[in-house]
């Protein structure tokens, strides 16, 4: 593995940008097979595409029925015990050789600062080997076919994911898995490189987010809301998020919080800034310029707080802002995006006075059950 | 670094590993090596058989690789191997019977999709037929070759479902028996299509064999012939059925010689041929037991 990662990172001279090193990893991948296909052609040939129908060229032994000799069993061609053990081998090599990548974009590619589930992880990479030996043992016998399922039947497995996307994962690990089986690796390869772009690429630029819904960049800001609440009491708002947060995020936000605190002032004297404004674009500066032009005209004050350079995705600036009344936030956030004319991807801000409003009705709700109760 | 080592012995031994296997010397040593010690092996055989000439036994049988799971017909070439297809697709693999030794695997330009049921070999040309009575005419290829065909519509289609073809050299004529006659209202006897080549449906004749002389004492209800071929010896047209598990010798006037059920345990036979030396070749599609060509010795 260390190998690995020198070559990838000699061809993408280091670069941490998920895109270049799937590419840079998949074309060792096939510069091996090529290397591989070009001294053993015919055992990469019946792994990659045997599935498809093709027929092995060249004389091959049949199997003598009758006979219990030596040369009733093939010395060679296809059905011989030498080469089932070779091809069982090298398609179950070619399956975890096409999960590695799909697992670490499984593990990269999380939506909105999503944890990954180690199990998953695991599966991932287990899966697609025991669908290969399965079918590689019931390819073409019905009765086989019946009788495995009728054990898997027996065996119940049953797991809720925290993610509908974890499924589609479990899905094409099956998928490898059948491919490898049926000896049509080149299937399963085709698949697994298309999933994998695709995925980086729908991670990378957010699709299908929905314009209500907090970015990664706003779950990183909203420990911020208690620094910037009225009451601004520097509690860690949520112990849970920091607890999952690795060592050096929870240095980071250790950071942000430490500034912020200075900005905002002491205990008890009424913060200067009310919202955080959130904003994720490609050129920063250009962005930074565009942006900082609207909040000088429609906030009653403003501060950058930070700007976050992400690898393999927008850039986040954050901005500390204190809203004019007559401006409410939604008019604030059409003039940006109108300003920014396309140079910004998103941009969000989060009121403290949504928060508290949010906490008063829930205290309403909570007296009121207890009435109740009582 | 013991990775790095690792890595570089491997590229290293790559060659030298590859050179040692697979080399087409080594492996055309190897093939001839396998073909001596089972032409012995059938000789043996062949020999106990002819000794003990009142048991029917299998000489030799051989297990068909998957892309031959749906075998069907068998057609013997002039150099004593047999030419035998796939049920579905248009590829025809030449098989030495006396070895066991696929030797090569041709198939029809376009890899054509179709229910292929027979095959026969009428001088340089190969007729392979479907079972609605097209015939695709093409000539041999080599291995890993696509050939170019012409396809002869017999219009047939509409009075049988087909199975059987082969070639009768002395008369220069395609036989085709029918499976099933379609058309419920014609007597239900066994028919045998006589089509002269070259090809023309206006010369073509029929035979009809009475069922009930070909079924005789035997207890089938009724008998699909699945291939038939031509005894080197009598001349006569030997039939087989597939769901009868029976074998019947005709005339080429229609009388029939003989019925009875086929020799060995067979589960869906599909082909048949006899060979110049007394071999008869018999091949079931897989069925529970995979498929295989199984050798007998042939006693007209």
């Amino acid at each position: 593995m260390p190998v690995l990662r020198e070559l990838i990172d000699v061809i993408t001279m280091k670069s941490d940008r998920p895109m270049r090193r799937l590419v840079a990893y998949y074309a060792i991948v096939a510069v091996v097979v090529a290397i591989l296909a070009y001294f053993f052609p015919g055992e990469i040939a019946r792994i990659s595409a045997k599935g498809l129908g093709d027929v092995p060229e060249g004389p091959t032994v049949l199997t003598d029925a009758l006979s219990s000799s030596p040369t009733a069993a093939v010395s060679f061609g296809p059905g011989s015990l030498f080469d089932v053990a070779v091809t069982t081998v090298l398609i179950l090599i070619g399956a975890l050789i096409l999960m590695l990548p799909v697992t670490w974009v499984y593990m990269s590619a999380r939506p909105s600062g999503g944890q990954h589930n180690q199990n998953v992880v695991q599966t991932l990479i287990i899966l697609p080997l025991v669908v290969a030996g399965i079918v590689f043992i019931v390819q073409n016998s019905l009765a086989l076919a019946f009788s495995l399922a009728g054990v898997v039947g027996a065996v119940r497995f049953r797991t809720t994911l925290r993610d509908s996307r974890d499924l589609v994962y479990i899905f094409l690990s099956i998928v490898v898995g059948f491919a490898a089986g049926v000896q049509s690796l080149a299937v399963g390869a085709v698949i697994s490189i298309v999933f994998n772009f695709v995925l980086v690429v729908t991670w990378h630029y957010d699709y299908g987010r929905n314009m209500l819904m907090p970015t990664a960049a706003a779950q990183w800001s909203r420990p911020l809301e208690a620094l910037a609440s009225p009451t601004g009491d520097h509690q860690i708002p949520d112990r849970d998020l920091v607890l999952s947060l690795t060592p050096d995020k929870a240095a980071a936000l250790a950071d942000r919080f430490s500034r912020v605190s200075k900005r905002v002032g002491k205990k008890r004297k009424k913060p200067r800034f009310d919202s955080i404004l959130t904003v994720t674009c490609d050129d920063v500066p250009d962005a930074q310029r565009r942006v900082e032009e609207v909040l000088a005209r429609m906030t009653k004050r403003w501060s950058l707080d930070e700007i976050v350079t992400n690898t393999g995705k927008p850039c986040e600036i954050y901005y500390l802002t204190r809203l004019k009344k007559s401006i409410p936030r939604d008019v604030l956030l059409t003039a940006i995006h109108e300003n920014a004319n396309g140079v910004i991807a998103t941009a969000d801000l989060e009121t403290s006075g949504e928060v508290d409003r949010e906490k008063e009705k829930r205290e309403e709700k909570k007296e009121k059950n207890d009435g109740v109760k009582v | 670094m013991t990775g790095r080592v690792g890595l570089i012995l491997l590229v290293c031994a790559m060659p030298w590993a590859a050179a040692c296997r697979d080399t087409p010397r080594a492996k055309a040593a190897e093939l001839q090596k396998i073909a001596a010690t089972r032409r012995q092996g059938l000789v043996r055989r062949i020999a106990m058989a002819d000794a003990n000439p009142d048991k029917v036994v299998e000489v030799a049988k051989w297990i068909m690789p998957p892309q031959l799971r749906e075998i069907s017909g068998l057609a013997l070439t002039s150099r004593g191997t047999v030419l035998t297809h796939d049920d579905n697709a248009g590829r025809i693999s030449e098989i030495d019977p006396k070895t066991g030794i696929l030797l090569k695997s041709f198939s029809l330009i376009g890899n054509q999709k179709e229910d292929f049921e027979a095959i026969a070999i009428a001088g340089d040309d190969i007729y392979l037929m479907a079972s609605d009575g097209k015939l695709f005419r093409f000539r041999e290829g080599a291995d890993g070759q696509q050939v170019q065909f012409m396809m002869f519509d017999t219009g047939l289609r509409k009075q049988c479902e087909f199975e059987s073809l082969a070639y009768e050299a002395d008369s220069t004529r395609l036989l085709m028996v029918c499976k099933r006659i379609l058309d419920k209202q014609a007597p239900q006897d066994l028919v045998i299509y006589h089509m002269p080549l070259p090809l023309n449906r206006a010369t073509f004749t029929i035979v009809r064999v009475p069922l009930h002389q070909l079924i005789g004492s035997n207890k089938w209800k009724n008998f699909r012939p699945s291939d038939m071929t031509i005894d080197p010896f009598t001349r006569n047209y030997v039939i087989i059925a597939s769901h009868e598990k029976g074998l019947a010798v005709v005339t080429p006037d229609g009388d029939v010689v003989r019925s009875g059920p086929l020799p060995g345990d067979h589960r869906q036979p599909e082909g048949v041929a006899i060979t110049k030396d007394s071999l008869l070749l018999i091949s079931d599609e897989a069925n529970v037991m995979p498929a295989a060509i199984t050798l007998y010795r042939w006693r007209p």
